[in-house]
């Protein structure tokens, strides 16, 4: 029996001589610790050329940590956020080939950059010089209008009295010069049409016929809104775009026996935004005698016009609490692109 | 020949009386019955500053429970239990209660093969079925029975065993060869029923076998396997958790003393299953341990070790008592925001209210306040170490002592590479003293001592210190015959500074919390006792208890008690 007892005192000291490494959950330095550098941020490649090279960061922390870098133009305002959760920044997770999260795109130009913490009050600020921006495309895009040689006279257009559609600079969320399309400073109180613009396939920047595989094109548009809320807390500037297909091909759109397609949402951000839409997401309308009696086909090679309406709920002239509002929503860089949303080329 | 006369008459008497008896009996009638008040006074600051709860509050009822034994044959008996219960203060059936509280069949095939229909109490080894004691409850002095009896009794806690509804069947064979006997038990038995668009039906299966050889040794089988059944639920995963436990028991006897060797070793296996096929958050875990008892006229002496794995899962025998999420029955709500009073010694000790009766499926919450070493009582998991007990008493069993160590490290660190070492102790003295002094009346006295602590090194944010103690005393004195005055204490304090554990619903640790403790809590209580017997008892006493958490601006109460029960098991 004693040597029974002597194997059990044996047999735990062999146990409690078992060293194991791993833990059980989260690392509590990771979730407690302090935060300290253990390797300073660093921007590899800070003169960077986008068009065919990228820039990524290195750095290392004393625990796993929420971080985010955020660089942003100092000319265009752009912005490019890289977020994660890791004890060290490298290539792997920071790596920056120039595209921008938050319009509008980056030009050549200085960047600053600014490396954030959740949940830590630490701040370290660099900088990188972009010298050659991005470009956006993979070849096959067809631009419609940027807006950089001003107004073309040749589109289309109707505004109410008292509503505003110019050319603007700066500000622009590509190049220089956009187009400001908004209300009168209380909307417009007859009708619930601010303004809209006719984009005749004939005077696009880039007349080309569209890729027919309606899954393989996209529509973008660059639009900046500012948020303007209705007094029922609904955003205030509903934008609508529509497609006209010309289906037999006589040179017009026939509203009783040719297809509308369409696009509408509502302006609920502030600063520029890219809208990017497949073509084969859009919505064939639904008025038998406005674009409704076509071969409900999407055929994006027949497209003959591309139409933008900004909207805004009109007002009781009697009631000037009922006004919706102020309505806004300016434009820039409206392209096609194939395969993918442009911003992911 | 007076002699002779006597014991004709008593013969004749008694004769028909044990005929009569033999008789078989179709019908018999058995119960229990309890009759139970308390009121509690608020007292201390709380009293002053606690302007929306009320000064005072309390409750009590009645209660038969009234056993039905139905016998149609010498090989079955139907059992049935109905609970009679009316809340003082009510009247014409308002706050009255018939329920059904137990039903079972039992009986035997052929003299071979008994079987268990209905409800059924159930236990099989401490790692794979076993309902393990609360926390502060070793060493309790018996002046704290009315309320132990009260809760063991409402929660159908028996010795550690489970209370089930289901099937269960056992047989065994004799042999006259090297195999001595095979025994065999057998059950299956619903755990959770079918909840509509809501949790599947949980099924548990299980069987133990034991084989015991000529030469001493006998060998034992045990496997549980507690499941979810898919086709019960819109669920898109069920649980399953097999655990088999293998012993093997040795006994000898030499020098006059006794010996004893048992090893348990197993394993288990918990995920859930998917609709799709293949299985989620699939675990395996294993454990061992061993131990070595020495029995002698005066002492009994256990050396063991143990070692569980982090992973071993056992809904059978990691499931707690203590519903630390549950609401207590005394000042549920407290101080000026009426805010949820935390689980505390108070109600651990005296609520049956806050106790669980059905198995977890996952590992449930505890307070490492009272309960930091073994939280899930043997099979706790992520841990290895050894374990001493020592018991003695002398000849005429006037004095009885009892004393254990423990000593246990985490297998690996939780956050941390570094590993908490927890340390477990007790000591308990029970002195009859009447017999010790040759005194009349009856005394008894308690003392024990019941202590933990935990460390772990490494920085400020790993490094642990926790200690906590329980002092307990009792003494009760007879006045006269069956009439005992009675008075104890339970003073419970804990100090240092822990890391709590945050667990999803599939036990994965996904992060923590650290805490502090600086408690202090008792419970004092003076009473009269009689007992008609053991079991039959009524008990008058009266409370004051104080709980105070240093740490917290709110946690704090003191309440005076006065307590009634009587108490009748049959």
């Amino acid at each position: 029996m004693k040597k029974i007892t002597y194997l059990l005192i044996l047999t735990t000291m062999c146990f409690f001589s078992c060293e194991k490494e791993e833990i059980e959950g989260p690392s509590l330095n990771d979730l407690f610790g302090q935060l300290s550098i253990i390797e300073d941020f660093r921007v590899v490649g800070d003169s960077a050329s986008f068009t065919n090279g990228s820039v990524y960061f290195t750095a290392e922390f004393s625990k796993i940590v929420d971080w985010k870098i955020t660089i942003t133009g100092l000319s265009s305002g752009g912005k490019k956020i890289i977020a994660g959760k890791s004890n060290k920044i490298n290539a792997a997770n920071s790596m920056w080939d120039g595209e921008v999260s938050y319009l509008p795109f980056f030009v050549n130009e200085s960047c600053a950059v600014r490396l954030t913490f959740d949940a830590h009050p630490d701040t370290i600020n660099d900088f990188l010089i972009i010298t050659e921006a991005k470009t956006y495309g993979n070849g096959s895009e067809v631009i419609i209008a940027d807006f950089e040689a001003g107004w073309n006279p040749n589109f289309g257009e109707f505004f109410n009295s008292g509503m505003v559609r110019k050319i603007e600079s700066p500000g622009a969320g590509q190049g220089t010069r956009y187009m400001v399309q908004e209300s009168a400073p209380n909307g417009c109180p007859w009708d619930w049409l601010i303004g809209y613009v006719d984009y005749y396939f004939d005077y696009w920047l880039q007349p080309t016929t569209l890729n027919a595989d309606p899954d393989n094109v996209y529509f973008n548009i660059m639009i900046h809104g500012d948020s303007t809320l209705s007094p029922d807390n609904v955003p205030n500037s509903l934008f609508k775009i529509e497609f006209y297909e010309d289906e037999n091909q006589d040179g017009f759109w026939s509203q009783n026996n040719e297809d509308m397609l369409f696009h509408e949402f509502l302006v609920d951000w502030n600063g520029w935004k890219m809208i990017s839409i497949k073509y084969s997401d859009l919505e064939i309308s639904g008025a038998a005698l406005n674009g409704g009696s076509g071969n409900k086909i999407r055929e994006p090679n027949k497209l003959t016009k591309v139409r933008t309406l900004l909207l805004a709920d009109p007002y009781d002239q009697a009631d000037l609490n009922s006004c919706s509002g102020f309505a806004k929503a300016d434009v820039d860089y409206i392209v096609w692109s194939e395969g993918s949303p442009i911003l992911d080329q | 020949m007076k002699k002779f006369t006597i014991k004709t008459i008593l013969f004749c008497t008694l004769l028909p009386t044990v005929s009569f008896a033999q008789m078989f009996q179709k019908v018999w009638y058995d119960g229990n019955s309890r009759a139970m008040f308390y009121r509690d006074a608020l007292t201390g600051d709380l009293k002053d500053s606690d302007t929306t709860s009320t000064r005072s509050e309390g409750e009590g009822y009645t209660a038969i429970d009234l056993g039905m034994h139905f016998t149609p044959n010498e090989e079955i008996e139907i059992f049935s239990e109905i609970r009679v219960k009316n809340d003082f203060g009510y009247m014409w059936g308002a706050g009255a209660y018939v329920d059904l509280r137990r039903l079972s069949i039992k009986g035997v095939l052929n003299n071979r093969v008994s079987f268990n229909i209905g409800d059924m109490y159930l236990k099989q080894t401490d790692f794979t079925l076993n309902n393990f004691n609360q926390e502060l409850s070793k060493y309790e002095p018996n002046v704290f029975q009315a309320y132990k009896d009260l809760i063991d009794y409402e929660n159908f806690y028996m010795n550690n065993y489970w209370r089930m509804q289901g099937l269960q069947s056992n047989f065994s064979y004799t042999f006259y060869n090297s195999i001595e006997s095979v025994e065999a038990d057998l059950f299956a038995s619903r755990v959770r029923g079918v909840q509509w668009l809501g949790e599947p039906e949980l099924l548990m299966l299980g069987g133990t076998s034991i084989i015991k050889l000529e030469n001493n040794i006998s060998i034992g089988v045990n496997y549980v396997n507690s499941f979810e059944v898919q086709s019960s639920s819109l669920d898109t995963a069920t649980y399953y958790n097999p655990v088999t436990n293998l012993q093997l028991k040795y006994k000898k006897r030499a020098g006059g003393l006794k010996y004893f060797l048992s090893i348990d070793f197993g394993g288990s296996s918990r995920g859930w299953n998917k609709n799709n096929g293949g299985a989620d958050f699939e675990t395996s875990g294993g454990f061992l341990r061993g131990k070595t008892k020495v029995v002698a006229k005066n002492f009994n002496s256990t050396l063991g070790f143990k070692y569980i794995s982090p992973e071993f899962r056992s809904a059978g025998a990691q499931t707690r008592r203590v519903n630390f999420m549950s609401v207590p029955s005394s000042y549920a709500y407290y101080t000026n925001n009426t805010i949820l009073r935390p689980v505390s010694m108070m109600d651990i000790i005296t609520d049956p209210n806050i106790y669980n009766h059905r198995l977890s499926t996952s590992l449930m919450q505890y307070n490492i306040l009272y309960s930091a070493v073994l939280p899930y009582g043997e099979a706790t998991p992520n841990r290895v170490g050894g374990d001493m007990v020592f018991n003695y008493k002398n000849n005429n069993s006037s004095l009885l002592a009892s004393a254990d160590i423990a000593y246990f490290q985490e297998v690996i660190g939780q956050g941390t590479t570094q590993r908490r070492s927890l340390v477990s102790s007790g000591l308990s003295l029970k002195a009859n003293i009447d017999k010790l002094i040759g005194f009349d009346n009856k005394t008894q006295l308690e003392l024990s001592i019941i202590s933990e602590g935990v460390t772990r090194g490494g920085d400020e944010i790993e490094s642990i210190s926790f200690n906590s103690s329980l002092v307990s005393a009792g003494l009760s004195y007879e006045l006269f015959e069956n009439l005992k005055i009675i008075g104890g204490t339970k003073s419970f304090t804990g100090s240092g500074n822990e890391v709590g554990v945050q667990r999803d619903e599939y036990d994965q640790i996904i992060g923590f919390e650290l805490l502090d403790f600086n408690s202090k809590e008792n419970i004092m209580l003076i009473g009269l006792q009689y007992n008609f017997t053991k079991d039959i008892y009524f008990s008058l006493q009266t409370n004051k208890i104080d709980f105070d958490d240093k740490t917290s601006e709110t946690e704090k109460l003191s309440l005076n008690r006065i307590y009634f029960m009587f108490n009748m098991n049959l």
